[in-house]
């Protein structure tokens, strides 16, 4: 059941609705009448968000890769690559790709999605797998069309000691799910799963996060932060599983979100299933408006109402952006936050 | 400490069930099976009105419709509905005018789970120990009620649902159903077809109910199931304590108790609801019998400013199914949900709260501390929601999970949906192991390993006991350590 096997067999029954527990807050079914057709590839003809870092570029447009849809980065090699998944149609597009990091090879991914057309519906599956020693950060922007729909799956496989770290920052769509799934071995491996929305107008946004500890001495750090006003939606679903044995674990999972209107809404999921007894697991859930007292002390100090509010909202974002830890990307993703929220004082 | 002393005492001296006794007592069955008979039958034996019968007979016909849930992170073998009696009661020609007409044999058993039905008894007590009036449930039906007529002196209604229907049932056909509807889910459909008996409350305006009301379910038949129902309305300005206590034999075959418990608190309105659950857990070891206990407990804070306090210590039962939930509709009104759950030897609990929060400026509270051992798995479920028109809504959950052992599990799995920008959640978890170091200490200083790990336990769930009433605060600390009996080493 999911949006790629839906849009290639044309089945709108295969869409997950709220009837299954993990879509309970993202129905696609009751959402989608009608698959549109697919259309065909084009050229675009302007900049990904992260074009001012340069480097190779890989292109999807409506579904069809503009060359392999496989990556890999060797041993010992340091490689920046941008992913950008574009439909600039209103149609229905399928896309896959496989992204191997090598043991001691080093990969920052950019990726971005940029639905150009209102109406389109895209399905991204990301088959990620690092190995021994690899590290890898992937950093995503998500910046598609109001009346859009992308479901992004990426299924991460790491190796022991490998490092992984994700930024996700989204300002949503019709409806938007930027899933994340990681199979951790332990054994000395890093996971830190960060992501932001910030959602105006009727746009939704669904993080949802699935890590699993199969192995001794693993660590997950998590941070969703969120940001909603007018009608949104913001939607966390962050699961923490520790499998039998898998001992010595440590995961943090934290998600907070700002509600800016009497409209919108924040359902999260934080959950946290645990078979092993020498874990240490915490998650920490709050969900609320900007501190009264924070804008009237900035306010004080001479500031307007609604600068107060900017100030508060960006730097409770920032707390997501400063993890990044690519230079390049950290402040190219701090620009484009802070753009999406401006007006998010009025 | 004395208290903590009577913890440690206890797990020396106690064998792991103590409640494990069957009181061999001449009881009347209806049919096995459950049919449209069944419910008639039962509905003839409490003798009922008409209205009542045609209100379980719906239940039924809507029973038969539904699906047996699985949501819950719980397995067990299908249950076969038409393998068990939903019916027993202690054979008696007619109801006991005094306890002398009693079954001695009743009586003993209510002696032996510590419960005192003899008011006189109770009134011989200590000088200033609290006095508490008891319903006493034995399998499908009530045996005594005590104190009723003190109670009766200050318009409170404290009797048998069965009674009520027939003395009020203007009280109950306006509540009844009103807070957990027939049809609410799978277990609480069956109880409203096949209820047998529970306890009925009513408190007037304006009173303070002047002592604590307790119900004691006592499930004693095999191949029976006990479905109890409990109304409790509390009237604008009144408060009430009612504290219930469950227990049952240890048999080898997995036993049925679907409750349902409503509450309705009116304006200004203060119910606190206290449970000790201690049913047969089942083997710890083969994980053989035990109950399966699949209870709907819901409050309604109907009345603006009304506060309903649900307290639970969550021992027995093979498999909990039981989220005691406040619907927040009155402006003002707040919820309380403190939980301890403990699961050990084979024993799985999917246990939590729910708190909607409907009307402005609505107040809730979640403390729950879950502590696994052996091979069990508990997990801590729930949901905190506010309505667009909830404006100034606010909750605090901390869930906190404890590991004892390498085979045990434990979840947390909570649902939070916001929608306005003026409610503020806060929800906070942790799991983790028994610390090494505080055993080590509690060692060091003269405890054996089960005293030091009862010790730890007992501080770990403190928050929660402390909002027991007395007595039951002794009973449930004495039973956390029981409850952990071998559960390291």
């Amino acid at each position: 059941m999911s949006l790629s096997t839906a849009l290639k067999t044309g089945d709108v029954t295969l869409l997950p609705s709220r009837r299954d527990e993990n879509w309970r807050w993202t129905d696609l079914r009751a959402l989608i009448r009608d698959l549109p057709a697919g259309a065909d590839a084009e050229t675009v003809g302007y900049d990904g968000p992260f074009a001012a870092l340069g480097g190779q570029e890989r292109v999807w447009v409506n579904g069809h890769a503009g060359g392999d849809s496989q990556i890999t980065v060797e041993a010992g090699d340091r490689v920046a690559v941008g992913f950008r998944f574009i439909s600039t149609r209103p149609s229905g597009n399928a896309s896959r790709v496989s992204v191997r990091v090598r043991p001691g090879g080093r990969l920052v991914l950019l990726e971005s999605y940029e639905a150009a057309a209102d109406g389109a519906i895209a399905a991204v599956d990301l088959d990620i797998e690092v190995q021994d020693g690899g590290r890898m950060e992937r950093i995503v922007l998500a910046a598609d069309q109001a009346q859009s729909i992308t479901v992004s799956i990426a299924e991460v496989t790491l190796g022991a000691a490998a490092a992984y770290a994700q930024t996700l920052l989204t300002t949503g769509a019709r409806r938007q799910r930027l899933e994340t799934r990681v199979a951790h071995p332990g054994a000395d491996a890093s996971v830190r799963l960060d992501g932001a929305y910030l959602l105006a107008d009727q746009r939704h946004a669904d993080l949802t996060t699935i890590v699993t500890h199969g192995g001794v001495d693993g660590a997950t750090s998590q941070l969703t932060k969120g940001v909603v006003r007018d009608q949104a939606r913001g939607v966390f679903q962050g699961r923490i599983v520790v499998e039998p044995g898998a001992d010595r674990t440590d995961a943090r999972m934290g998600h907070h979100a700002l509600i800016l209107s009497d409209r919108a809404e924040v359902d999260a999921k934080p959950e946290l299933l645990i078979f092993a007894d020498d874990v240490q697991c915490a998650h920490g859930n709050t969900i609320g408006a900007l501190d009264k007292e924070a804008i009237f002390y900035a306010m004080q100090r001479g500031m307007s109402v609604d600068q107060a509010r900017a100030m508060l909202t960006t730097a409770f974002v920032g707390e997501v952006i400063d993890r990044i830890e690519d230079d390049g990307a950290r402040e190219i993703a701090r620009g484009w936050a802070s753009r999406q929220l401006e007006g998010a004082g009025d | 400490m004395a208290a903590v002393k009577e913890t440690v005492d206890q797990v020396g001296a106690l064998e792991a069930y103590k409640h494990g006794f069957i009181t061999d007592i001449a009881q009347d069955f209806a049919p096995k099976g459950l049919s449209e008979a069944t419910v008639r039958f039962i509905s003839a034996k409490k003798e009922e009105p008409e209205w009542m019968l045609q209100w379980r007979l719906e239940a039924f016909e809507r029973w038969l419709a539904l699906e047996e849930p699985d949501w819950a992170k719980v397995s067990f073998p299908k249950i076969d509905y038409q393998d068990a009696y939903y019916y027993a009661a202690p054979s008696q020609k007619e109801g006991p005018k005094s306890l002398d007409e009693v079954d001695p044999e009743l009586l003993a058993t209510y002696a032996k789970l510590g419960i005192p039905l003899k008011e006189q008894e109770v009134l011989a007590g200590v000088e200033g120990a609290s006095r508490y009036a008891v319903d006493a449930v034995f399998d499908s039906v009530s045996v005594v009620t005590t104190f009723k007529k003190e109670l009766a002196a200050v318009g409170v209604i404290f009797c048998p649902i069965s009674e009520a229907i027939r003395e009020h049932p203007e009280l109950v056909r306006k509540y009844l159903g009103s807070v957990v509807p027939v049809s609410d889910n799978y277990f609480a459909c069956l109880n409203s077809a096949v209820f047998s008996d529970g306890s009925f409350v009513y408190v007037p305006p304006g009173v303070k109910c002047p002592m604590e009301l307790s119900t004691y379910f006592r499930i004693n038949a095999a191949e029976s199931g006990q479905f109890e129902r409990t109304l409790i309305i509390v009237d604008k300005g009144a408060q009430v304590s009612y504290l219930e206590g469950c227990t049952a034999p240890m048999r080898d075959e997995n036993q049925l108790h679907a409750a349902v418990v409503e509450l309705v608190a009116l304006e200004d309105a203060t119910i606190k609801y206290s449970t000790v659950q201690n049913w047969y857990p089942g083997d710890p070891v083969t994980g053989k019998g035990g109950i399966y206990n699949f209870v709907t407990k819901r409050a309604d804070c109907r009345g603006d400013r009304s506060k309903v306090s649900w307290t639970q210590v969550e021992t027995g039962s093979a498999i909990t199914w039981k989220y005691p939930s406040c619907v927040l509709r009155g402006e003002g009104s707040s919820g309380e949900f403190y939980s301890i759950a403990i699961t050990n030897g084979h024993q799985q609990a999917d246990t939590g709260t729910k708190m909607i929060h409907l009307g402005a400026n609505t107040k809730s509270r979640i403390i729950s501390k879950g502590i696994s051992a052996g091979k069990s798995s508990n997990t801590y479920r729930g949901l905190v929601s506010a309505h667009p028109k909830a404006k100034g809504a606010r909750n605090f959950t901390q869930c906190d999970s404890l590991l004892i052992g390498k085979d045990c599990a434990a979840h947390t799995v909570p649902y939070i949906e916001a929608r306005n920008g003026q409610a503020v959640f806060e929800h906070e978890a942790t799991t983790t192991r028994l610390s090494e170091d505080q055993l080590f200490y509690a060692m060091q200083r003269g405890l054996n390993q089960e005293e030091a790990v009862a010790l730890l336990v007992n501080g770990f769930v403190r928050d929660v006991l402390q909002t027991l009433p007395m007595e039951f605060a002794v009973e449930a600390q004495k039973l956390v350590a029981i409850s952990l009996e071998g559960s390291v080493g």
